[in-house]
């Protein structure tokens, strides 16, 4: 029974089901973000939060008006980073008024989980997503297994946690594939698809590559349904094929993206070219793979291709080839769907392929090809549990995909459960799990996030000798997120932030490396300063080493 | 069993592997428990000056923090292992550090997966080391820095040449033995990313080039070696740089 035939408490069913996956997902990303520390990062984009949300909320109420002053105030300045203008707003906004409603206001969580609830809710959207894409396409197993699959994706779960962009970007790319798609129906205002491209673009520069996957797709479709006749008739029945998606994504998104960042409403030409010429002239950070620090170009055509799959639990990866096959050997369903689940895949991870394209970033960059590979990886499943039910008639087919699928999800479960809280840390087994890629020089961990998991022996270790003194940190790649740890009484007010590089070492009482291979310079500057190449503690996933703490000797 | 279950099979079977082998992965390192007694065997037998060494390289913090009581700074920051006669090497999953090369372990035990293997050989006898002759040099003014080279911690003399104008630094006097045996490196991961171009060094000795090495960004610790003749004399390191702000590391002793 397809969703179109589904009688109306059937069709209900459906629905509660990805509502219930979709919730399940965002309570299993709250409660998995509770161990993982602040990313670097993430304090940036919350704090520059807060302001956006001040200001609509002042916009509203009537506190101020729409100056040029006020918004530079708020959304930029001169500088290229100034209020964190090189991203754009979207979750940045959600994630303040979060805070401002649920912590602030109603005092219902704390402020880390305020600031990163949208972005846990949009991973359960994205679950939905998924669910409803599958079961439109090909079935309720299908959809749950897909779900399932997507929600348990360990890495995907980690950034979900966070109050950042990628998990986000990659729910509002699949909405906008997804968007697209039943646009493709021939609706009379298919404004969705564009609405939804422009919040995508307000969410993260990276949706800039969704049209080169929608617009292969166009042409594709369109070429096929295109009448016979000349090539003058022919080209205008493929310009036309659907020219209100086209529209609509060529007007509404960037108009869109226009209204929610306040930072365009004045000189949006310059400011675009700002935003777009921060990302192309990006600086590239440390990033290590397969045994070599990589931090300029050209980087190997293979990082994205290895990247994800090691991060992408083995059991998907197998049930996701047998997807594909199944795809590439059955009828697509209508529109092209599979064509443009490729093409989606294809734009986000494509560029990762040049060698020029920053890699620091890994899988959270190309996050956007993961719907993909859970949606084949259901196909998969279901197909071959099927085969089994139609081959062996005493195996009924909800056993055998009960069966089949449950052991693709269950391996899920499982790697992520050994993932969190270092998600970063963690490869999935043909890797060899986190020791196997340490073997194998492949990146530790960036952002700094591991801080959280040392901050109990930190806090034993710097416990003042009298009431109230003062012990000095040097706290490396957390210092950004040092006050929030102290507001969440994770670390007490006693325990100071030395400051930066060999200043901050040397007036240190206990000093903090955070592992990745470039980082190692800190525990050189350390050992100068305190005559010493002994770690007090060293804190591992998995048996990896991810932080070491140091105690000047006395 | 019908061709039409192999794919469910296969599945099946990956699953269930992956689910026994995440959970192996995961618990495959060596705990506390076990470094601690490995530990102790090496503090009851170690003497000063062995050279302690940890493989794979990423085991090292808990190396350290297990045993960093018995590696001076300077170990850790050693040219090479070459002045070290004794040898522990803590190992785990297989692994041998680049340190014990060729060497035969003469005992070895383990303890819950951490292989202890202790190497002996004849070390070599330095006559000659410039980093205790800094004050000496003529021609620059070097600093003894620990600096991060190849992102290893190597004691070295450090200074940035100007632009296209090699630095003549010379060791009046220095005591020679029958090699000289050095090492050249670009400290700083930032400097080597921002600035990409490699640092060339010579050797000179009584007018004439007896070693020279280049070192690029991705090169780490480069080796350079000579045959000398024992006794005094003036010894030369031209050192060239085609950008400014490069920090050229290098390190060299005189073996006997």
């Amino acid at each position: 029974m397809t969703e179109t035939t589904a009688t109306p408490r059937t069709r209900w069913t459906r629905r509660a089901i990805g509502a219930a996956l979709a919730l399940i997902a965002t309570i299993l990303v709250l409660v998995e973000q509770r161990n993982v520390g602040i990313a670097r990062d993430e304090v940036v984009y919350m704090q520059a939060g807060a302001g956006y949300a001040d200001w609509w909320l002042g916009l509203i109420t009537f506190d101020h008006g729409i100056r040029e002053h006020n918004i530079t105030l708020t959304f930029g300045g001169p500088g290229a980073t100034d209020h964190n203008r090189e991203h754009p707003p979207v979750m940045k906004t959600l994630f303040g008024l979060s805070d401002k409603l649920l912590h602030r206001k109603l005092g219902v969580v704390d402020e880390v989980t305020a600031f990163r609830l949208p972005s846990a809710a949009m991973h359960g959207v994205a679950v939905a997503l998924v669910y409803a894409l599958a079961l439109g396409l090909w079935g309720l197993a299908e959809a749950i297994v897909a779900a399932l699959l997507l929600m348990l994706l360990p890495r995907a779960l980690f950034h979900a946690g966070l109050a950042c962009f990628d998990a986000p970007t990659m729910t509002l790319w699949l909405a906008t594939v997804y968007a697209y798609l039943r646009a493709l129906d021939g609706r009379r205002w298919p404004w969705q698809v564009g609405v939804l491209w422009g919040l995508a673009l307000g969410t993260k520069h990276t949706a800039l590559l969704l049209p080169f996957a929608l617009g292969a797709h166009y042409l594709i479709v369109a070429w096929r349904a295109r009448p016979a006749g000349t090539w003058r008739v022919q080209a205008a029945a493929i310009i036309g094929y659907r020219w209100r998606v086209i529209v609509s994504l060529a007007v509404l998104g960037p108009l869109t993206l226009y209204v929610v960042w306040p930072w365009l409403w004045f000189d949006p030409i310059h400011h675009v070219r700002d935003w777009l010429a921060f990302h192309t002239n990006h600086v590239h950070y440390n990033y290590e793979y397969l045994g070599h620090n990589w931090n300029a170009p050209r980087f190997p055509w293979h990082v994205a291709l290895v990247t994800t799959l090691f991060t992408v639990p083995a059991a998907t990866l197998a049930a996701a080839l047998i997807g594909a096959g199944v795809w590439l050997a059955r009828p697509r369903p209508a529109h092209g769907a599979v064509l443009l689940l490729a093409l989606s895949a294809a734009a986000s991870i494509g560029p990762f392929v040049l060698g020029t394209t920053p890699i620091f970033g890994a899988e959270k960059h190309w996050m956007p090809v993961l719907p993909t590979i859970c949606l084949a990886a259901a196909v998969g499943a279901v197909w071959a549990a099927r085969a089994v039910a139609a081959a062996i008639s005493a195996v009924p087919a909800r056993i055998a995909i009960a069966v089949v699928a449950g052991c693709v999800v269950l391996a899920s479960v499982v790697e992520t459960q050994v993932a969190e809280p270092y998600a970063l840390t963690w490869y999935n087994t043909l890797a060899g799990g986190a020791p196997g890629a340490a073997d194998l020089g492949m990146n530790r961990q960036f952002w700094g996030v591991a801080m959280r998991g040392v901050l109990p022996v930190l806090v034993e270790q710097g416990a003042p000798a009298t009431p109230g003194a003062r012990t000095y940190v040097y706290t490396h790649d957390a210092a950004p997120a040092w006050g929030m740890y102290q507001r969440l009484g994770l670390v007490p007010p006693t325990l100071l932030d030395a400051g930066w590089e060999q200043t901050g070492i040397d007036r240190s009482q206990l000093a903090v490396v955070i592992h990745e291979r470039h980082f190692n310079r800190h525990d050189y500057l350390i050992w100068k300063s305190y005559g010493t190449v002994q770690p007090s503690f060293v804190l591992r996933s998995a048996g990896v080493p991810i932080v070491s703490l140091y105690r000047r000797p006395r | 069993m019908p061709i039409a279950a192999a794919p469910a099979l296969l599945l099946i079977a990956i699953s269930l592997w992956e689910v026994c082998a995440a959970r192996h992965d995961a618990t495959a390192v060596p705990d506390d428990g076990a470094w601690q007694a490995a530990a102790q065997r090496v503090r009851a037998e170690a003497r000063p000056g062995d050279l302690i060494v940890f493989a794979p390289a990423w085991i090292d913090p808990v190396g350290r923090w297990q045993l960093g009581d018995l590696i001076p700074i300077a170990m850790a920051g050693r040219m090479d292992a070459a002045r070290y006669g004794r040898i522990w090497e803590l190992a785990i999953r297989g692994a041998h550090a680049p340190e014990t090369a060729g060497l035969v372990p003469v005992a070895s035990a383990e303890h819950d997966g951490i292989a202890i293997r202790r190497y002996e050989r004849a070390p070599a006898i330095v006559v000659g080391d410039v980093l205790d002759r800094v004050a000496s040099a003529t021609g620059g003014r070097p600093s003894l820095e620990l600096a991060e080279v190849g992102f290893e911690p190597h004691r070295c003399l450090q200074i940035s040449p100007p632009p296209g104008a090699p630095l003549r630094l010379t060791f009046p006097a220095f005591p020679l033995g029958t090699t000289l045996v050095g090492y050249v490196g670009i400290a700083d991961v930032f400097t080597r990313r921002d600035v990409r171009s490699p640092v060339q060094l010579e050797v000179e000795l009584g007018g004439r080039v007896i070693a020279s090495a280049t070192a690029g960004v991705d090169d780490g610790w480069v080796r350079f070696a000579a045959a000398t003749a024992a006794g005094a004399a003036d010894l030369t390191f031209v050192l060239s740089a085609r950008d400014a702000g490069r920090r050229l590391c290098f390190a060299a002793e005189a073996r006997q």
